[in-house]
C-alpha cells in the first residue's frame, strides 16, 4: 500500500493518538479489526512526495494474550503488512513503556522509538541520553512532542530510512540458562514446520505458556512430533515458574536500559510517610496510638456534637414540640392525639433525633480517618493480635464497619473465605457498638458524666472490642477450631481527605439514622404509646398500664444490675426492634410521668438512675441482644435459625453478667 | 522484580507500593504493573472486604456501608508460597 505501511504502537496515554492525528491530519478512517470489537484506525500521509499508510494499533502495556487489544496488536505486528513499527513511548514513564519496547524487540521487527512528550518529562526534570538509549536498544530513538508536532518529521525520516534498509533488529534479551535451553529445544522441535510466527518467538511463547499461541499452533496443523514435544514440555514443567521469570527478565532489561540513560531527580530514600508508618505500625505502639486516636475522636464528638451543636438540636425539637402542641390545642384536637403527638412522637422519636449532631460529628471524624489512609494501618496493627486470638486482620474491617451498623458489618464477613473466620466474625460483631447505641450513651453521659463524655464513650467502645476478642478466642477454641487464613493488607498512601468523601460517609450514616427514626422507631414508639396509655382505667404511663405491667414483670431480671425500674427494663426490650428505640421509649415514658413540661429527658434520667446504675445500664445496652435487623441478617447469612437464637441469648447473658459485675463491684467499692 | 515483590510482601505482611518502589529501585508505575502481573499469574489474589450490594439490595439503607472497601487485601496463593519456598 503506497510506499510503505507504518504501525503505531504504544501504552495507553503515551500520546499515540495525538501522534496519529499529527501524522495523518484529516486523512484517516475508522473501522473494526476483523472478528473483534476493537476499533481500527488507519490513515495516510505524504512525506517527500511519497504516500505512506499508517495503522494505529490499540494502546496496550504489553503484547501478551490477556485482552483483545493485546492480541490484535501483536497479531498485526507479527503477521500484518507493517514495514515498520513506531513505538510511541511516554518519556515521563519511560521505564514502564520500555516493557512493551522489549517485547517488540523480541519479535525482531523493524522499530523506531518515538520518545514522546519530552517537554513534559523535562518539566519534571527528567533528563535523557538519547544516543545512549538508541545504542542500548539497537534502534533509532527520536524525541517528539506530538501535541506540538515537534520531531514528527525526524521520526518519519528515521522510519522511512529503516524501511529502505535491510537492517535486522537483534533480539537483545537473553533468559536464564534453563529457559534458553527450553527455547532452543522447542525451536528445534518446530524446525521445518510452517509456523504462523517467527520460530524463536513462538518457542519463547510456548515456554511462557501463552495459550493463544498454543491454539494458533494447533490450528496451523502442526505435525504430531513437535506437538507431542510441546505437550510433554507442559507435562513435565507445568509447576515451574517460567512465565514469571520471563516477565521478570523483561522488567530487568527495561530497567537496565533506563539506568544510565534516564536521569530522574533524586527522591527521598526515607519519606515522611515511611517515618509515620514506622511509628504507627510499630508492634508495641500501634494499638496504643490507635486507642489514643479513638479517644480524641470520641472526645471531639462530645465536645462538638453535644456541647456545641447538641443544645441547638434540643431547642429545635422542643420548639417544634411547643409549636405542635399550641397548634393542636388551637385546633381543639382530642387529648389522646395531643398526648400521642407530644409524649409519643416529640418526646419519643424527637429524643432520638436530638442526637443527630453527635452522630454527624462521629461519622465525620471516622470518615476523615478512613479517607486519610489511617484505617488500613489500624487494621494492620490489629492483625497480629487478632491472629493470636484465632482471627485474621480482615475481620477487623468487619468490626470497623460494625461500628456504623452491625448489619453491614456481618454482611462484610461474607468475604472471609473460611467458615471459622466467618462465623466468629459474625458472632462477635454485635459487641461492636453501632451508631444506634450512641444516643443511649449520650443521654446517660449528659446526665451523669458530662465532663468525661469522650472517655466514657471510648471505654464503652473499647470494652466492646475487648469482649469481642475474648469471645473470638473462646469460640476459636471451642465451637470453631481450625486455622485462620493469612491476608496481606495494602497501605494506601496518606492523603488529605476530600471533603466530598468525608461528607458522603457522614451523610450515608446520618441518613440511615434519620430513616430509621422516621420508620421503625416511629412504629415502635407508636405501638408502645398505645399500650402505655391503655387500659383507659389506668393512669397513662403508669405501672398499671399494659406496658407498665409488662415492665414490672420483667424488671426483677435486672435487679442485680441495679436498674430494676420498669421503664428502664421495657426500654431495653423496645431496643430489640431498633436500638434507638431505647432512648425513644425512655423519652416517652419519663416525659409522660416524671418530667415537667419543657424539661429534658436528661433530668428524668437523673431522677431514675445513679452514676453507677447509669454505667451498668450503658454496659448492658452495649452488649445485650442485638437489634432485629442484625439477628435477621445472621439468620440469612448462616442459613439457620440456630445462630440468631444463640446470638440473642448469649449476648443477653453477656450483657446482663457484665452489667451485674459493674454494679456489684462498683457498690462494693463504695460507688453509688 | 516480580520475585522480589513477592518476597517483600511476604516478609512485611503488607503492601506499600511506594515502599516497594523505593526498595526495589523501580518506578511506582512499574511496581503497579508487577503486582498486576502477579495477580494475573495467580501468585497473589485480591480479596474483597465489602460486599457489593448495589445490584441486589440497592433499596437497603445499609447498602452503601456494606459495600465499603476500607482496605485492599491480598493473599499469597499456594503457587506464590511454592515459589517463595523454592527460592
Amino acid at each position: 500500500m503506497g510506499n510503505g505501511t507504518i504501525a503505531l504502537v504504544g501504552n495507553p496515554n503515551s500520546g499515540k493518538t495525538t501522534f496519529f492525528n499529527a501524522l495523518t491530519g484529516s486523512n484517516q478512517y475508522v473501522g473494526n479489526w476483523p472478528g473483534v470489537t476493537v476499533e481500527k484506525k488507519e490513515g495516510r500521509f505524504k512525506f517527500k512526495g511519497k504516500e505512506y499508510h499508517v495503522v494505529d494499533l490499540p494502546g496496550t502495556y504489553s503484547l501478551g494474550a490477556f485482552s483483545e487489544d493485546e492480541i490484535v496488536a501483536r497479531d498485526y505486528i507479527l503477521t500484518g503488512d507493517a514495514d515498520i513499527i513506531i513505538d510511541v513511548v511516554d518519556a515521563s514513564n519511560i521505564e514502564r513503556n520500555l516493557y512493551l519496547t522489549t517485547q517488540l524487540l523480541e519479535m525482531g521487527k523493524k522499530i523506531v522509538v518515538a520518545l514522546n512528550m519530552v517537554d513534559e518529562a523535562r518539566k519534571r526534570d527528567i533528563k535523557f541520553d538519547i544516543e545512549g538509549l538508541s545504542k542500548k536498544l539497537g534502534v533509532p530513538v527520536i524525541p517528539t512532542v506530538a501535541s506540538k508536532e515537534k520531531g514528527i518529521k525526524n521520526i518519519i525520516q528515521a522510519a522511512v530510512d529503516m524501511i529502505n534498509t535491510d537492517m535486522i533488529v537483534e533480539n537483545p534479551l537473553q533468559y536464564n540458562e534453563t529457559i534458553e535451553h527450553h527455547i532452543c529445544h522447542i525451536e528445534e522441535a518446530l524446525k521445518g514446520e510452517d509456523l504462523p510466527y517467527p520460530s524463536r518467538w513462538t518457542a519463547l511463547k510456548v515456554v511462557e505458556g501463552d495459550e493463544e499461541i498454543l491454539k494458533a499452533l494447533r490450528a496451523s496443523g502442526l505435525n504430531k512430533d513437535p506437538m507431542q514435544y510441546i505437550d510433554n514440555f507442559y507435562k513435565y514443567h507445568s509447576s515451574e515458574n517460567f512465565e514469571l521469570e520471563i516477565i521478570d527478565t523483561r522488567y530487568a532489561f527495561a530497567h537496565r536500559i533506563a539506568e544510565g540513560t534516564v536521569q530522574r531527580p533524586e527522591i527521598e530514600v526515607v519519606t515522611l510517610t515511611d517515618k509515620i508508618d514506622k511509628i504507627i505500625t510499630n508492634k508495641y505502639l500501634g494499638i496504643p496510638i490507635f486507642a489514643l486516636i479513638m479517644l480524641v475522636v470520641f472526645q471531639l464528638t462530645f465536645e462538638i456534637g453535644e456541647d456545641v451543636l447538641g443544645e441547638g438540636a434540643v431547642s429545635l425539637i422542643e420548639g417544634f414540640g411547643g409549636l405542635m402542641e399550641s397548634f393542636l390545642i388551637s385546633m381543639s384536637a382530642p387529648d389522646w392525639l395531643i398526648s400521642f403527638m407530644i409524649d409519643g412522637v416529640i418526646n419519643g422519636v424527637g429524643a432520638v433525633v436530638e442526637f443527630v449532631p453527635i452522630i454527624t460529628v462521629l461519622y465525620l471524624l471516622l470518615g476523615f480517618l478512613e479517607d486519610s489512609g489511617y484505617m488500613a494501618r489500624a487494621a494492620y496493627v490489629w492483625d497480629d493480635l487478632m491472629r493470636r486470638l484465632g482471627l485474621q486482620g480482615k475481620a477487623f474491617i468487619s468490626m470497623i464497619i460494625g461500628f456504623g451498623c452491625n448489619v453491614p458489618g456481618i454482611m462484610s464477613a461474607r468475604t472471609l473465605d473460611n467458615k471459622k473466620d466467618r462465623m466468629i466474625t459474625t458472632l462477635i460483631n454485635p459487641f461492636m457498638s453501632c451508631g444506634a447505641k450512641l444516643p443511649i450513651y449520650s443521654v446517660f453521659i449528659a446526665a451523669f458524666f458530662p465532663r468525661y463524655g469522650g472517655l466514657i464513650l471510648f471505654s464503652l467502645y473499647a470494652l466492646g472490642i475487648i469482649l469481642g476478642l475474648i469471645m473470638a478466642k473462646i469460640l476459636s477454641k471451642t465451637l470453631f477450631k481450625g486455622e485462620s487464613s493469612y491476608f496481606i493488607m495494602e497501605f494506601p498512601p496518606y492523603r488529605m481527605p476530600t471533603l466530598k468523601n468525608v461528607l458522603r460517609n457522614m451523610w450515608d450514616n446520618v441518613y440511615g439514622f434519620l430513616k430509621r427514626a422516621g420508620t421503625i422507631i416511629f412504629v415502635v414508639i407508636t405501638l408502645l404509646w398505645v399500650i402505655a396509655v391503655l387500659p383507659a382505667s389506668a393512669d397513662p404511663y403508669s405501672e398499671f398500664s399494659i406496658l407498665g405491667r409488662i415492665g414490672t414483670f420483667i424488671s426483677p431480671v435486672f435487679k442485680l444490675a441495679g436498674f430494676n425500674n420498669w421503664q428502664a427494663s421495657v426500654a431495653l426490650f423496645a431496643g430489640i426492634p431498633a436500638k434507638e428505640a431505647v432512648v425513644g421509649t425512655l423519652g416517652m415514658l419519663y416525659a409522660g410521668q416524671y418530667v415537667e413540661e419543657g424539661a429534658m429527658l436528661v433530668n428524668a434520667i437523673q431522677h431514675n438512675f445513679t452514676s453507677l446504675t447509669a454505667l451498668s445500664y450503658m454496659v448492658m445496652t452495649l452488649l445485650y441482644t442485638p437489634c432485629a435487623a442484625t439477628l435477621g441478617i445472621v439468620g440469612k447469612e448462616t442459613k439457620s435459625i440456630k445462630w440468631p437464637v444463640f446470638m440473642a441469648f448469649y449476648t443477653f447473658a453477656m450483657g446482663l453478667a457484665a452489667a451485674i459485675i459493674v454494679f456489684q463491684v462498683g457498690s462494693l467499692l463504695g460507688f453509688s | 522484580m516480580l520475585g522480589n515483590i513477592l518476597k517483600i510482601i511476604d516478609r512485611d505482611g503488607y503492601i506499600s507500593r511506594p515502599m516497594l518502589s523505593r526498595e526495589l529501585g523501580f518506578p511506582e508505575e512499574v511496581v503497579n504493573d508487577g503486582i498486576t502481573q502477579l495477580l494475573r499469574m495467580g501468585y497473589i489474589s485480591e480479596e474483597k472486604t465489602g460486599e457489593d450490594c448495589s445490584s441486589f439490595c440497592s433499596g437497603c439503607q445499609f447498602a452503601k456501608n456494606c459495600s465499603k472497601e476500607i482496605v485492599n487485601f491480598f493473599k499469597i496463593s499456594d503457587k506464590g508460597l511454592g515459589f517463595l519456598k523454592g527460592r
